[in-house]
């Protein structure tokens, strides 16, 4: 996976430059004036209750809800302006969603191959020997041929999690990738996505699994109401809060 | 026995009247065939049209025109349309019968099967609508490759309904001059004076038909699904 890093991509380059973001559905205001930065080879991970804007916070930032207000420059163009090439930026975030989202009439190397094929004009058999060695570094290469239906939610998470990173993204944005979970199946995909932490893949991840922001994570960030409340490195964060409403959510989610 | 003999001698041999029949078969399997393509195809683009701006906002003014045709279509009965098409739109007789029902019944159906295809685009869960977007495929692209063939799948049953209804609903094409099954069924009446056995004999074609069909359509079905269970 680690070929998925591109070489022009400095270590510590900003490859996400988020300004003055807000989001509102109607007068519903989710996200007001967000700017933050996440650079190369962060593993940045956004805690907080349910509808403080973590979700539309994330998929703000590859365009699937589109912001209100603000600009966020990826890799330096800025992604909001208008006539920006959404689909051509789209292919350098993988994303994975709690629903999975797998293509159902689709075999696994189905659902991995399409994009690469389509869109990258890979020719096939690279596209599938590609998909293949993916599939092995999650080893499910034997369900290759399966349908999504006959795999199950560990399974499917960590497929939809290779097909994303089959397009080699720069950074993979994850919306709460456990959360659909069966708890014993939790684990399988959060080791792929240290695994993948460990391969210096930038990452942003919306979760609600405190041990693994506390491990993996590089930053951890709190959202409530729409803002980021408080962010630090993991240790400082999960030992030393100093917000008192993220002393209270820890108080009670740990 | 014998008065069975006496009758179907007199409705199908005599005079070759047979021949009224398979030439009303061919029509309205003719009607049908073409009528059904254009339903399909039209069908499609007003179903695309349509979920489009359900789900985006976009193609406002099209979707609007759209929206009209289907109330108008739909809340007219066929015969009606079909005579519009036939004395007053196509009023050159250079179009034959066959050729105006192929339009009308194919402009009619294609305003059930828009709605057909389009309950079914709406039944794809939005999800794989972003799924598609966030690998980089363009609306287009993703409705091609990841909204319709599952659509397709879904709706399959009501198309085959809509294409059975359809096949029953050209029985009516007599309107216009069309020699179809039951026209064909109609002459012989008229020649013979036997009611039961001509329509008793149209009556099984079409039954015969549709239950082939449905039948078909069936392992159709039953084998596009087989693999996602």
């Amino acid at each position: 996976m680690s070929d998925n890093v591109q070489e022009n991509v400095q270590e510590n380059e900003i490859l996400i430059d988020i300004r003055d973001l807000s989001k509102s559905f109607g007068d519903l205001k989710v996200l007001t004036n967000i700017s933050t930065t996440i650079r190369k080879g962060d593993v940045v991970c956004v805690i907080g209750p349910s509808g403080s804007g973590k979700s539309t916070f994330l998929r703000c930032l590859n365009l699937l809800e589109q912001p209100t207000g603000g600009q966020i420059l990826v890799e330096g163009d800025d992604i909001t302006a208008p006539g920006a090439n959404i689909d051509q930026l789209r292919r350098k975030m993988g994303m994975v969603f709690q629903q999975f989202n797998l293509f159902p009439h689709m075999t696994i190397l189905e659902n991995m191959t399409l994009a690469p094929i389509k869109l990258l004009k890979k020719e096939k058999a690279q596209a599938e020997q590609e998909a293949m060695e993916l599939l092995r570094r999650v080893g499910l290469e034997e369900k290759a041929s399966s349908y999504p239906a006959q795999l199950s939610g560990g399974q499917k998470q960590r497929v939809a999690i290779v097909r994303a990173l089959a397009m080699h993204p720069d950074v993979m944005l994850f919306d709460e990738p456990t959360s659909a979970l069966d708890p014993e199946m939790v684990g399988e995909v959060l080791n792929v996505m240290r695994q993948l932490a460990k391969e210096r893949m930038t990452m942003v991840v919306v979760t609600h699994e405190m041990g693994f922001a506390r491990e993996v994570g590089t930053r951890v960030m709190f959202m409530e109401g729409g803002n980021f409340l408080e962010e630090n490195e993991p240790e400082a964060f999960f030992s030393n809060p100093q917000n008192e409403r993220l002393k209270a959510f820890l108080g009670k989610v740990l | 026995m014998e008065a069975l003999k006496e009758a179907l001698y007199l409705n199908l041999i005599k005079d070759d009247r047979w021949q009224y029949l398979t030439e009303g078969l061919k029509n309205t399997l003719l009607i049908t065939l073409f009528a059904t393509l254009i339903g399909i195809g039209l069908g499609l683009l007003i179903a695309i049209v349509r979920s489009t701006y359900d789900k985006t906002g976009r193609l406002k003014i099209l979707s609007g025109i759209c929206k009209v045709y289907l109330t108008v279509i739909r809340g007219t009965p066929v015969v009606i349309q079909l005579m519009i098409f036939y004395y007053c739109i196509f009023t050159s007789r250079i179009f034959s019968g066959v050729f105006v029902g192929i339009i009308a019944f194919g402009l009619n159906s294609a305003a059930y099967v828009a709605e057909i295809f389009r309950s079914g685009i709406m039944s794809i869960d939005e999800g794989q609508m972003e799924a598609g977007r966030s690998l980089g495929f363009n609306y287009v692209q993703t409705m091609r490759y990841i909204i319709m063939p599952q659509a397709f799948k879904n709706v399959l049953p009501a198309l085959c309904n809509e294409f059975v209804v359809l096949l029953k609903e050209t029985s009516v094409a007599g309107y216009v001059a069309v020699q179809d099954l039951t026209k064909g069924g109609d002459i012989i009446r008229s020649r013979t004076y036997d009611a039961w056995t001509p329509l008793l004999i149209v009556a099984a074609i079409y039954l015969i038909l549709t239950m082939v069909f449905s039948h078909f359509a069936g392992n159709v079905e039953r084998s596009l699904r087989k693999n996602e269970r």
